[in-house]
């Protein structure tokens, strides 16, 4: 895995791969609730296959977003439109996804099929990915700025479109698309695509220069402009793609969806060991940061915390998982 | 990005002269919410309907700060009356001066301002009150529980965000029923938050399946989490006729899968006449008539015997 450490050390390549730790991290919380599992609730918090399924089931919208955003954040930037362009893109895909008994948004546009909503909902993400994309790599704002400004934008569309209202009463082949375990199987085929994308592809080996050094990137030939608004567009159509999903597990799509997923989304990344500096991350990574996320809100509830300690507990371990892999960082240096 | 809804007259603003108009400024907590677009909905509607009524409907976006400044504004451009659906309904004590002081009447709409008790005479509340809603909905739940024949029902409690008054008061309205002596054959054995949100409520009725949890009875503190129950619990394959699931607002969505047999009961939120009960009492103040002070504007269970009443309602 030595793409996950980036271009500049090939040297390390046989070293043990980056996700080791934080891989550690997350048998170490698994195995943390397992034995609590024993002790208070007398029974197996992993050996529960319903269990192991919702662990990854209720983070694999968010898993989606947190691929796109991987990338964004290896190739140096910072994505904070994600969970807004969730929000448009269930409005707008969920509005041409209407069956005819609903009270529908377009009467005359009801019972489409499923491809006619899933083709409007990338679309929606694409623009916005581009829009982010251009605005970060031609106009040269600052992408936090960019997304930001996408961010409050893109949400006041989901608003907007509908005035409000929430659009609900879906074919069932849209719904179809969220029903059971759809959400994680959609999940996995996207993390595979961009697993190979960012590893064996020029794609993937553009990005992680840019991110290590754009300016030595560029001196390579590498066209960075055009390469940075292929990679933002990737996370709009990720972010897009999520918006369907989390639309069609629902039955409904209202304005506030995807609100503060972004978050959520970056912090699996950093949790996963994606540098917010760039140059370093992969999608691997992000996966085992989603999963601690899942393990952490099934275990809360396997356990009967109160709900008032849940969060408070969340963001200490969210701290905690990375100060354990930032102390790691530290010591390989140390060593070296 | 402010956004504003100049909600004008269509048809007879040429003929009336916009000065002779009363001017009705909202500030609304948040426009993303079904219920309040509905509410919002009913208000402009609602002066719409009216000759010379202008209604000025601003979005806070669930930030107090904002709001401060929006009833300021509204004050400074010199509207007639104003409507606030509180973001925080802790923070309505400077909003109350500020509108006192300016000689400009007041309406606190759907959300209970924490000086309710000592508001200065040309403010108001109009709200349901919230002790009714898990009330009726606790009540029913129990009288379904009853009708099985259950000597003990084990009760799940989807609690909705946790810093909302609402949510705080319908779970304290459940403990309330299930102390009185006709209900205390219930026991809540879990309690936990799903921020109101659907697919949360699903996510956290499947840990609790995964779990082993053993429950007769869900009750959440609003439909779209009794929603997200119950597609957990069609999905896990149990049987719906195995379980009371119970909702408050009688949304759209509730009310379809009641009519398919999932949901139990519901309780109707009357967005609609709360927001023209707003404008009527802040056109009343403006006007210098006499108003209550307090108007409520009753809840209403909804169950599969009555449901057809409601269906073309929220």
């Amino acid at each position: 895995m030595e793409n996950s450490i980036g271009l500049s050390s090939p040297k390390r390549a046989r070293r043990l791969p980056a996700e080791f730790n934080i891989f550690l991290v997350l048998i170490a919380i698994s195995l943390t609730f397992e034995a609590l599992g024993w002790i208070f609730q007398g029974q197996s918090f992993l050996a529960n296959t319903q269990r192991l399924s919702i662990v990854i089931l209720q983070v694999s919208v968010i898993g989606i977003l947190a691929i796109g955003v991987t990338q964004v954040i290896i190739s140096g930037g910072i994505d904070l439109s994600s969970g807004s362009v969730v929000g448009a893109t269930a409005m707008i895909s969920m509005s041409l996804a209407q069956v005819a008994t609903a009270r529908a948004v377009y009467p005359g546009l009801t019972d489409l099929p499923v491809i006619v909503p899933v083709l409007a909902g990338l679309a929606v993400g694409l623009v916005c990915g581009v829009i982010n994309g251009a605005l970060v790599a031609y106009a040269r704002i600052p992408s936090f700025i960019a997304t930001l400004g996408m961010m409050v934008t893109a949400r006041g569309f989901a608003k907007w479109y509908t005035k409000g209202q929430p659009i609900s009463f879906p074919t069932d082949s849209f719904a179809w698309l969220g029903a059971g375990l759809a959400p994680v199987w959609i999940f996995l085929v996207v993390a595979f695509i961009m697993h190979i994308l960012l590893r064996y592809t020029r794609y993937g080996k553009f990005t992680y220069a840019i991110g290590a050094n754009a300016h030595a990137a560029r001196v390579t030939g590498i066209n960075v402009e055009r390469h940075l608004v292929k990679v933002y567009a990737v996370a709009g159509v990720l972010s897009a793609l999520a918006g369907i999903v989390v639309a069609a597990r629902g039955l409904t799509a209202q304005a506030g969806m995807g609100m503060s997923y972004e978050l959520d989304a970056i912090a699996m990344a950093v949790i996963g060991g994606v540098s917010l500096s760039g140059g370093r991350g992969s999608v691997a990574g992000t996966m085992i940061g989603m999963v601690i996320f899942g393990i952490i809100i099934s275990g809360f509830t396997f356990l009967r915390l109160d709900a008032y300690y849940q969060e408070m507990i969340k963001g200490l371990i969210i701290v905690a998982a990375v100060m354990a892999d930032v102390y790691r960082q530290q010591k390989r240096k140390a060593h070296r | 990005m402010k956004k504003q809804i100049l909600a004008a007259l269509a048809g007879y603003s040429m003929m009336a002269s916009v000065a002779s108009a009363e001017t009705i400024g909202v500030s609304m907590a948040l426009f993303d919410d079904n219920f309040l677009t509905v509410l919002r909905n009913g208000m402009i509607k609602h002066s719409e309907d009216q000759k010379d009524v202008l209604v000025q409907v601003e979005d806070a976006q669930n930030d107090v700060g904002k709001q401060l400044s929006q009833i300021q504004n509204f004050i400074a451009s010199g509207v007639d009356a104003i409507v606030v659906n509180a973001v925080d309904t802790d923070a309505t004590v400077a909003m109350s001066k500020a509108a006192e002081e300016a000689g400009i009447p007041l309406v606190y709409v759907n959300r209970q301002p924490v000086n309710v008790e000592e508001l200065p005479k040309d403010q108001a509340f109009v709200a349901s009150d919230e002790k009714e809603s898990g009330t009726l909905q606790t009540q029913e739940v129990c009288r379904l529980l009853k009708a099985q024949g259950l000597k003990e029902a084990r009760v799940l409690v989807m609690i909705g965000e946790l810093s909302n008054q609402a949510a705080r008061v319908r779970t304290q309205d459940i403990k309330d029923v299930i102390a009185t002596p006709e209900c205390s054959f219930m026991n809540i054995v879990e309690e936990q938050t799903a921020n109101f949100i659907r697919t949360q409520g699903a996510d956290l009725m499947t840990n609790w399946l995964s779990a082993g949890v053993q429950f007769d009875a869900v009750i959440a503190n609003n439909d779209e989490m009794a929603i997200g129950a119950i597609q957990s619990l069609k999905a896990a394959g149990r049987a719906m006729d195995t379980v009371v699931v119970a909702g408050i607002d009688g949304t759209q969505d509730a009310m379809a899968a009641m009519a398919a047999g999932e949901l139990d009961a519901t309780v109707f939120q009357n967005a609609d006449g709360q927001g023209r009960g707003a404008i009527d009492t802040a056109l009343k103040l403006a006007r210098k008539e006499a108003v209550e002070q307090r108007v409520y504007v009753p809840f209403e269970l909804v169950t599969p015997a009555n449901l057809t009443q409601y269906q073309a309602k929220n």
